[in-house]
């Protein structure tokens, strides 16, 4: 019952999309509002609620994620609707685009709901394959390329992820049987399992496909030139969406894996997150324009969650993890706005918005841009100031600590780098460059005030609270 | 007879990695594909599993036949390079093939210690894995690294296959159907659209 | 001991038999009219009432050199494994051994060719120089890794050994150096994708090109040891790779060694007929699918036991 009411919305979605009426593009539009009604109402449900019995599970982790999904993708697809203002697109492309956010919005949904690793799996190669199609969207050779390039990498990230489970499948397969493929059950048995280090080798395969999918050390730059060549709705989809799909299976599998060994799974994943955010510092410190810049950014706030979970703060992951969902978005969308079909570059960006509607607006951006590297009243200030704590908490247990203080400095000083590119590039958006004549909308307005919104719900205290009781 | 099957398999793929040419590729991915499917049956016979029956004659239909018939008319329809000269030399790749397989098979002793049934085929398909990623990268032509990420697909489906006696049968078909939706978008992928506007 | 002489005769006798065979094979495949499967004997006793000429540019060598081709050959039969069961064989003798010997003789045939003087022999001279010199780490690879699976490093007591024990659970090992020792098969004896037995085109000849001067008595030599390698390579092949029907009744044991040696020569022709022939400089591209194939073979066997 839940589930068809999940769906619905999505399949409408795929059927419309077929209809050759030009007003069915409002009709798209609309239903891709209506996602979020099913997904309030399973939010409101006691958990955890079995959507189709022990497959598809909701507790308060993905419903949480889901949630903040759906709520980009609302933001999202309003944007949408004026996307042929800013940028060259045929209506047809429109109708492509809601056709495959269809498929990708089904898959997300299994993705994430799931309580099994092969459905994850299979949803999540679903939406992969299906934001192939989305980056051709645009029709020019860069993007036909990009897309290719997504397919192959992609393809090989997810294949190594199911690498990966076949493997944990197979370690926990002599005392769970078949069941040994749902999550709650292998964390409840993860100290039964009788070989260790083929549970091992499997998750550090799978980690790394999920850590090659969202662009981490040897793949640093793939996700940026795929953002950069697709629309900027679609790399709002990218990073405030899929990744999250990508994430949520991290937190998932790293929670049995702590249950298994824990020293071996933090030393994995430290090394590997802070050789990441090493290299994406300086590759932030060398970007050239907002869509690099910001999806780099992206990589670097995912190792920052992906650290922060398994240094044993899952309230700062989660934190953070909702305020990268609605702020890489809300800046990917503006910066799409700001660059107008590649007409205006960093400098002078923010000049020449007169109206109120510009004056909003400018005002909007400069509250993302401050607030994505941190600056007080930012959510991720507070996460990030949890998670750091967390981490020396967690040395502190053990006779390491100076090595973490360490590893922190050394992460401070990278973040500082990105701290004074981003003030660079702010000052350079408001003081250089030449002055346009630029205009916004209100749709565009409207989806980045549902971001401001959104995140200033997550710093209300019964928010946090429930952050706190999600683990 | 099932360690003869899994040295045809590894065979093919070596071999698939010196080749040339395109269509003779294809013919290893489907002589892969075969294999695979027949191990399939094989296991499914020896474990009495209707399950691996169904996933044994898939494999023979979709992968062995299905596919390399689908992208041969492709790469007809869309006039592809055949001629498909791997990037890294030979001489080199004589070496890097013997390091990966001696590599994986180190990688992959401990586990032979723990799991009984079907324990080296973990290894013969891990480095199976690493040998089609080592495909994808030598060749700059897009036909070879479908190939490639084919190949992937077929190691995976030998590891659920030999490490965990079959998966469950949902996963193997959802695994079909989302190969099927690769297809697709890679036939979508092809067609190079022009703006109108 | 009487089987092992009546067997090393055999085998001596129908090495012609199987390159004719080949030859009438593939006009067979390729729609002519076939030779005669008996055309090995009357080119042998044709080169036999020859006279024989020898080039005043050569020196003793010539003379000499087609003997010692084909007597290293004659003596690696010795060391076969036996072809039937009860037959006396050598037991002792290792992969080193029998790589050394089929060099030595390719070795003579290399100085035949330079000792000819002439632009084509130095040419032949130099290919072979290079194919043999990546063929055979692969071959002692290959015949040591099946040595290895059967429990002895004797390539003779080794074909016993499989014989009787069929090593079931090493199955990939084998199945990767059987298809290490076909290829270095092919490459050895001159087969179509390492080199054409057939045309005397000179950007392509390697074998033809180092016996380009010899007639009569010298030349037969050469083309007996050219066709007792085959018969070798091909025999080594059917007992260790194909172990099956030793145990037989002496005369069907002898019939179905025979035959086997005969589907190796079907399966070489029609190997012939469907690839194209390599550049010389793609050669090496083969062989290393050799090489790696027998070192897995070999790791295979040792890492994984498989």
């Amino acid at each position: 019952m839940m589930l068809t009411l999940l769906l619905t919305p999505a399949v409408i979605m795929f059927f419309v999309s077929f209809l050759k009426n030009e007003r069915s593009k409002y009709l798209l539009a609309f239903t891709s509002f209506v996602i979020l009604l099913p997904i309030v109402k399973l939010f409101l449900l006691p958990k955890p609620y079995a959507i189709l019995d022990t497959y598809l599970v909701a507790d308060r982790l993905d419903t949480y994620i889901l949630l903040v999904s759906s709520i980009v993708g609302i933001g999202v697809t309003l944007a949408l609707l004026t996307l042929d203002k800013h940028v060259k697109v045929s209506p047809k492309a429109y109708k492509k685009f809601y056709r495959f956010f269809a498929i990708f919005w089904v898959g997300l949904i299994f993705s994430i709901l799931s309580n099994h690793m092969g459905i994850y799996w299979i949803g999540l190669e679903l939406a992969t394959l299906s934001t192939v199609y989305m980056i051709k969207t645009n029709y020019t050779s860069a993007a036909h390329k990009e897309a290719w390039n997504y397919m192959i990498v992609g393809a090989i990230g997810v294949s190594l992820v199911l690498f990966g489970i076949i493997l944990i499948y197979a370690s926990a397969k002599p005392i769970l049987g078949e069941e040994a493929m749902n999550f709650d059950l292998l964390l409840a048995h993860a100290n039964e399992i009788p070989s260790p280090f083929l549970f091992e080798i499997g998750f550090a395969i799978t980690t790394i496909g999920m850590f090659v999918k969202m662009g981490f050390f040897p793949m640093n730059l793939w996700l940026a030139n795929i953002e950069r060549a697709s629309f900027y709705p679609v790399a709002a989809l990218f990073s405030g969406i899929l990744e999250s799909a990508v994430i949520v299976g991290f937190f998932r599998f790293s929670q049995i894996a702590m249950k298994i060994n824990y020293n071996h799974l933090f030393i994995f994943v430290f090394a590997y997150t802070i050789l990441t955010i090493f290299i994406v510092s300086f590759l932030i410190f060398r970007a050239k324009d907002f869509i690099r810049l910001f999806s780099l950014s992206g990589i670097e706030h995912m190792a920052l969650i992906v650290i922060f979970w398994v240094s044993g703060a899952p309230f700062a992951a989660l934190l953070h993890f909702g305020a990268h969902a609605f702020l890489k978005p809300a800046l990917f969308l503006s910066a799409g706005v700001l660059e107008s079909n590649g007409k205006y570059k960093i400098a002078g960006a923010l000049k020449g918005y007169t109206d109120i509607k510009g004056t909003i607006f400018k005002f909007l951006i400069s509250l993302f841009l401050l607030a994505i590297i941190s600056i007080p009243p930012s959510p991720m200030f507070f996460s990030e100031l949890y998670g750091f704590a967390a981490m020396i908490n967690t040395a502190k247990s053990s006779d390491n600590i100076l090595a973490m203080i360490g590893a922190i400095l050394f992460l401070l000083i990278l973040l500082s780098i990105i701290f004074y590119r981003f003030s660079a590039i702010y000052q350079s958006m408001q003081y250089e460059g030449e002055q346009h004549n630029k205009k916004v909308y209100i749709s565009e307005l409207f989806s980045l005030v549902i971001f401001t919104i959104s995140l200033m719900i997550l710093l209300l205290p019964s928010t946090l609270a429930y952050l706190k009781s999600i683990v | 007879m099932v360690d003869f099957l899994i040295g045809l398999f590894l065979a093919s793929l070596i071999v698939s990695l010196f080749t040339t040419r395109l269509y003779r590729l294809l013919l290893w991915y489907s002589m892969n594909s075969l294999t695979l499917g027949i191990l399939a049956l094989s296991i499914g016979k020896s474990l009495d599993d209707r399950a691996m029956f169904i996933t044994g004659v898939m494999t023979i239909l979709l992968k062995a036949v299905g596919i390399p018939f689908v992208l041969k008319n492709l790469s007809v329809k869309f006039n592809f390079v055949r001629q498909i000269t791997p990037e890294i030399k030979v001489q080199y790749s004589i070496m890097l093939i013997p390091a990966i397989l001696v590599f994986t098979f180190y990688l992959s002793e401990p586990i032979v210690h723990m799991i009984h049934t079907n324990a080296n085929y973990v290894a013969i398909s891990i480095s199976s894995l690493f040998l089609s990623l080592l495909l994808m990268m030598e060749h700059k032509n897009v036909a070879p690294k479908i190939i490639g990420f084919l190949s992937m697909e077929n190691s995976l489906f030998l590891l659920g296959i030999t490490a965990t006696n079959g998966m469950p049968m949902l996963v193997e078909l959802g695994i079909f159907f989302d190969l099927l939706m690769a297809i697709v978008v890679i036939n979508l992928l092809f067609h190079k659209e022009e703006l109108k506007v | 001991m009487i089987i092992y002489i009546f067997g090393i005769v055999l085998l001596i006798l129908i090495a012609p038999l199987l390159l004719s065979f080949i030859k009438a094979t593939k006009m067979v495949l390729l729609y002519k009219r076939p030779i005669s499967i008996f055309q090995g004997y009357r080119n042998f006793n044709k080169l036999l009432n020859k006279e024989n000429i020898i080039s005043r540019e050569s020196s003793a060598i010539t003379k000499y050199a087609p003997f010692l081709v084909l007597s290293p050959l004659i003596i690696v039969m010795f060391f076969l494994p036996p072809l039937v069961h009860g037959s006396y064989y050598v037991s002792f003798v290792d992969a080193f051994t029998i790589t050394g010997l089929v060099s030595l003789s390719t070795f003579f045939l290399m100085l035949l060719g330079l000792d000819s003087a002439s632009a084509f022999g130095g040419m032949g001279s130099s290919r072979e120089a290079f194919i043999s010199a990546l063929v055979e780490p692969a071959m002692v690879l290959t015949i040591f890794s099946v040595s290895l699976m059967a429990g002895n490093l004797g390539v003779g007591q080794a074909g016993v050994n499989l014989a009787e024990h069929f090593p079931q659970e090493h199955m990939a090992s084998f199945l990767f150096s059987g298809i290490s020792f076909f290829i270095l098969l092919m490459a050895e004896n001159g087969r179509i994708p390492v080199d054409n037995p057939e045309t005397h085109l000179e950007l392509t000849m390697v074998h033809e090109a180092m016996i380009l001067d010899l007639t009569g008595l010298y030349l037969a030599l050469i083309e007996m040891a050219s066709s007792i390698k085959f018969v070798i390579f091909a025999s080594l092949f059917a007992s260790l790779f194909i172990p099956f029907g030793y145990g037989f009744g002496v005369l069907t044991a002898f019939l179905f060694f025979i035959i086997k040696l005969f589907i190796i020569a079907f399966v070489v022709a029609l190997l012939e007929v469907h690839t194209a022939k390599l550049r010389l400089f793609k050669i090496p591209n083969l062989l290393g699918i050799a090489i790696v194939f027998a070192f897995l073979s070999l790791i295979t066997f040792y890492v994984l036991g498989a």
